[in-house]
C-alpha cells in the first residue's frame, strides 16, 4: 500500500462540513452538465 | 386522430423511461404497452451495494404491474421471440411474437401488433462467451442483476468470516471477457469490497487484484479521458492509479479472460502471453451481446440483417473504418431503424457503429479491448428523446426533431468507492461528450475540460445515495417525477 493521497487532502475529502458544500456544488455542476442539453452532431458537420 | 399503439420491449432504465414519458404526454386514446419478462424494476447502479451487503434487494427494486395498472400502461410479462415489421400472410399490421414466462399462459406465444415499437431489451449477459464463467460457480460471481449481487455478497461474507479466523484470501475483480464493457461497475465494486474488508478488520489478510481488458487503467471503454481535478488536469489513468495504489489494490491490465476454472482465471495479455491468476472470490463482468432475435418479412423470409447486427441497427454509420477515421458523426442521433421507421432502439439495445476505445489486438491476434459503455444516463436520455419523437410523429408535428448523439451528450459516473454516511467515498466523474470529439476538442483528448472533471470524497457517496433515492422516486412516477432529469 502506497500513500498517494496526503493527510491534508484526505481530511478535505472526508470532512463532513467541507464535503456538504462540495455535495451542493457537485449536484449543481452535474445537473448543469447532464441536464444542460444534448443534440445531434451531423448538422454541425454539414 | 387515429389511435396509436406503442409497444415497448423491456422495462429496464430505457424501456421504463420511454413508457413513463409516453404515458404522461399522450392522451389515453393511445395505448402504451410494455412487454418484459422481469416484472420488477431495478435500479441497477445500486446493485454494487447489494453485492457488499449494505443494501437489500428490496431497496433497489419494486414491482411494475401495480404501477403500470395505476398509470394506465398495459403490461405483459413475456419475452419477445421474433420480429415481423411488415406483418405476415395472416396479419397485415407489424407485430412481434412474444412468449409468456409466468402463470397460466407460461410458454404460450402471442402476436403483439404495434404502430410504433421501442426495442429496449438491453444486452444479453453473455456469460457463455467465457468458458466456465457462470455466476455462482467456480467461486466467480457477478453484480449485473440484484439476484447475482445477493449471491456475490453471500459468498464474500462467507469468505470474510473465514478471513476473521485467519485465512489469507485473494480477491479478483474486473472483466471476465476480452470484449467486456461496464468497467465502471467493476471499478465501483472493487473499491467497495476493499472498504468492506477494512470495516471488517480483515484487509491485511486479503490481496485485492483488478483484472481488466483495458490497455491502461481508467479507460472505462471510453478511451480514457483528460479531466479537471481540483486545480490540476489529470488523466483518468493517473486518477485510478492514485486511488488503487492508495488502497493497496494491484492490477492486471490488457487481459482478456478466456477461461474460468474453480478458483483460477485464465487470460491472454496484449503481449500475447497466456497466464492465469488464482483467487478465492471473483466478480467478473461478462461480455454483453445481442439477444439473437430473428426478423421476418410478410412472406416469412428472413430479414434479420435489416434489423440486427448483434444489437439493433439504427441511424448510425456502420461503414467499417480504421480507428483514425472514426468520428462522432458515426454515432446515432435518433435511434431509428433505417429500414423500418416505426422501430427504435434506445439504451443498450442499439448496435454501436464501433467501439470508443482504440481497438487492440494481442500478438496472437486476439481482440482485447473494451466494448463501448451505454448504460445509465445515456439510456434514459435516448429513451426520452425516442418517446418525444414518437409523440411528435403521432401528433403530426416535426418528425425526428429530438436528437441526442453520444458525441454531443454529457454523462456523469458517480462511482461509489465505499459505503457509509461518514466513512463512505465516491469518485465522481463527468464527461462531455461521452464519445470523444477529437476535431472539436483536439488538445484535450476529445473532451471539454471543466465539463469533464473528477472529484473524490465523501460528497460522492452522498451524491450516489441521493441519486439512488431520486431515481427510484422518479421510476415510481410519484408527483412531479418528470422534473428529475434523466
Amino acid at each position: 500500500m502506497t500513500q498517494r493521497i496526503s493527510k491534508s487532502k484526505r481530511f478535505y475529502m472526508m470532512n463532513p462540513i467541507i464535503q456538504f458544500f462540495k455535495f451542493i456544488w457537485l449536484s449543481i455542476k452535474i445537473l448543469v452538465i447532464v441536464a444542460g442539453g444534448h443534440g445531434g452532431t451531423r448538422e454541425a458537420k454539414n | 386522430m387515429k389511435m396509436a399503439k406503442i409497444v415497448i420491449l423491456g422495462a429496464g432504465v430505457s424501456g421504463h423511461v420511454a413508457a413513463a414519458h409516453l404515458r404522461r404526454k399522450l392522451s389515453k386514446q393511445h395505448e402504451v404497452l410494455v412487454v418484459s419478462p422481469n416484472s420488477n424494476y431495478q435500479w441497477i447502479p445500486s446493485n454494487i451495494w447489494v453485492g457488499i451487503g449494505r443494501m437489500k434487494s428490496k431497496e433497489i427494486l419494486f414491482p411494475l404491474p401495480p404501477l403500470y395498472k395505476k398509470k394506465g400502461i398495459s403490461y405483459k410479462q413475456a419475452k419477445v421471440t421474433s420480429f415481423y415489421p411488415e406483418g405476415d400472410i395472416e396479419t397485415t399490421e407489424p407485430f412481434v411474437n412474444v412468449e409468456y414466462v409466468v402463470g397460466d399462459k407460461k410458454g404460450v406465444s402471442e402476436k403483439v401488433t404495434y404502430d410504433y415499437l421501442i426495442n429496449a431489451t438491453g444486452p444479453k449477459l453473455a456469460f457463455d462467451m467465457t468458458e466456465g464463467l457462470n455466476p455462482g460457480t467456480n467461486k466467480a460471481y457477478s453484480v449485473c442483476t440484484y439476484s447475482h449481487a445477493e449471491h456475490a455478497w453471500n459468498a464474500l461474507n462467507e469468505l470474510i468470516q473465514q478471513m476473521k479466523q485467519g485465512k489469507k484470501a485473494k480477491i479478483l475483480i474486473g472483466t471476465g471477457h476480452a470484449k467486456s464493457t461496464c468497467q465502471g461497475a467493476a471499478f465501483e465494486y472493487i473499491l467497495n469490497v476493499e472498504q468492506e474488508l477494512r470495516r471488517h478488520n480483515v484487509r491485511d489478510n486479503a490481496e485485492v487484484i483488478w483484472i481488466a481488458n483495458e490497455h491502461q487503467l481508467g479507460d472505462f471503454g471510453m478511451d480514457g479521458m483528460l479531466l479537471s481535478y481540483g486545480n490540476n488536469i489529470m488523466k483518468s489513468s493517473e486518477m485510478v492509479e492514485m486511488v488503487f495504489e492508495d488502497r493497496g489494490i494491484k492490477w492486471i491490465i490488457g487481459a482478456g479472460v478466456n477461461k474460468i476454472e474453480d478458483g483460477v482465471a485464465h487470460y491472454e495479455t496484449l503481449e500475447g502471453e497466456y497466464k492465469s491468476e488464482t483467487y478465492d472470490f471473483a466478480m467478473l463482468i461478462p461480455a454483453f451481446s445481442g439477444h439473437g432475435f430473428k426478423a421476418y418479412d410478410k412472406n416469412n423470409s428472413d430479414i434479420t440483417e435489416k434489423l440486427f447486427k448483434g444489437f439493433m441497427l439504427v441511424d448510425a454509420d456502420y461503414t467499417p473504418k480504421p480507428y483514425e477515421e472514426w468520428s462522432v458523426q458515426d454515432w446515432p442521433e435518433t435511434y431509428q431503424n433505417p429500414s423500418y421507421k416505426n422501430i427504435f432502439a434506445p439504451g443498450i439495445a442499439f448496435a454501436p457503429p464501433h467501439a470508443i476505445s482504440k481497438p487492440r489486438l494481442s500478438k496472437n491476434g486476439t481482440s482485447i479491448s473494451p466494448a463501448p459503455p451505454r448504460t445509465g444516463m445515456p439510456s434514459g436520455i435516448t429513451a426520452k428523446l425516442v418517446a418525444d419523437n414518437i409523440i411528435d410523429s403521432i401528433n403530426s408535428k416535426n418528425k425526428m426533431k429530438h436528437k441526442g448523439s453520444m458525441g454531443n451528450m454529457g454523462a456523469a459516473c458517480i462511482a461509489s468507492a465505499g459505503f457509509g454516511m461518514t466513512k463512505g467515498s465516491g469518485v465522481s466523474i463527468t464527461t462531455f461528450p461521452i464519445v470523444p470529439d477529437y476535431n472539436k476538442y483536439p488538445e484535450t483528448q476529445g473532451r471539454k475540460l471543466g465539463k469533464t472533471f473528477g472529484e473524490i470524497g465523501l460528497a460522492g457517496h452522498w451524491l450516489k445515495l441521493a441519486l439512488h433515492y431520486a431515481f427510484i422516486y422518479k421510476a415510481k412516477m410519484k408527483p412531479f417525477w418528470w422534473l428529475i432529469p434523466e
